[in-house]
């Protein structure tokens, strides 16, 4: 690029402009950490649901400590990751702070149910996860103009509501894969296959 | 009465450099330097001059023991730009 002083305000327009849409046609997310998660939850809450339905085994939630090598993994992808990013945009922060929100709102409501109910608490836990889980999964999706992700965070408001006439507990536990399938495996494996696309 | 275009912002990579900036967060000099085509030597004599005027924050750190030079907007980065835009605006204005 030249760099003199003697171009007129059209052009000066034209540049901006041009620069701006330079910045943003980088998508960063590749969908990977959607795939991980989504078939990780997938898979430990049809494996729950066996344990406790099919099987009656008392410590059915044991599935659930596969999370934490995930966890780690994950801690280290994003930090190669975010080595490797030559560039941040406000759109990476803030869905980041999204994210941030959730997992904050998530620990706190389960503090909450565990002291401030009685009797079987852990009945309401399904409905409050999708109805907690729907709002990052839409948050995302309008922030990156995703459909997938928008269609995904309202499909889980959706499954929250049906899920209220569903009493036996065990078939709760249903939901939870289903909601997988649609805000994460889904909307992954789209993510995947535009940021391939982008990034050729 | 016209105003004066800020004069370091009228200039093409400056400005390219400040027009990515202000949609970004941070970026890295690899990809101010990939996105505006320049070159590293040209590129790096203006962001000094931006740095200089206050308009930019630059952090230089090491990565993989390679020097890794960072540049974000500052506060006095973005009203230039915004300034500079208005009085862009007045020109197009007239001219229409």
């Amino acid at each position: 690029m030249e760099n003199d002083n003697d171009f007129s305000p059209q052009q000066s327009l034209q540049l901006i402009e041009s620069m701006i849409n330079r910045a943003k046609d980088k998508f960063a997310e590749d969908g990977l950490m959607y795939l991980v998660w989504g078939w990780l939850v997938f898979i430990c809450s049809l494996l729950q649901f066996l344990l406790l339905h099919v099987f009656k085994y008392p410590y059915h939630y044991i599935v659930w400590f596969a999370t934490i090598p995930t966890f780690i993994f994950q801690y280290f992808y994003y930090s190669k990751k975010s080595k490797h990013q030559i560039v941040k945009t406000y759109t990476d922060y803030i869905i980041g702070f999204v994210w941030i929100t959730f997992a904050v709102v998530m620990i706190l409501l389960g503090f909450l149910i565990g002291f401030l109910t009685t009797g079987e608490y852990y009945s309401h836990i399904i409905h409050i996860l999708l109805a907690v889980y729907g709002m990052p999964v839409f948050l995302t999706g309008v922030i990156v103009r995703f459909k997938p992700l928008i269609i995904g965070g309202i499909a889980c408001w959706v499954l929250c509501i049906i899920s209220t006439f569903i009493k036996n507990y065990d078939y709760q536990f249903l939901f939870i894969p289903v909601a997988m399938l649609i805000a994460w495996i889904i909307p992954g494996y789209k993510l995947r296959s535009r940021y391939k696309h982008i990034n050729v | 009465m016209f105003k004066e275009l800020d004069p370091i912002l009228h200039s093409q990579l400056r400005l390219a450099v400040m027009s990515l900036l202000i949609s970004v967060k941070q970026a890295e000099f690899t990809f101010i330097k990939e996105k505006t085509n320049s070159t590293a030597g040209n590129l790096s004599v203006q962001v000094q001059k931006l740095k200089e005027a206050g308009y930019i924050d630059v952090t230089k750190e090491f990565k993989d023991n390679y020097p890794n030079t960072t540049c974000k907007i500052t506060h006095t980065g973005i009203k230039a730009f915004e300034e500079y835009v208005k009085s862009l605006r007045q020109y197009l204005d007239v001219k229409k």
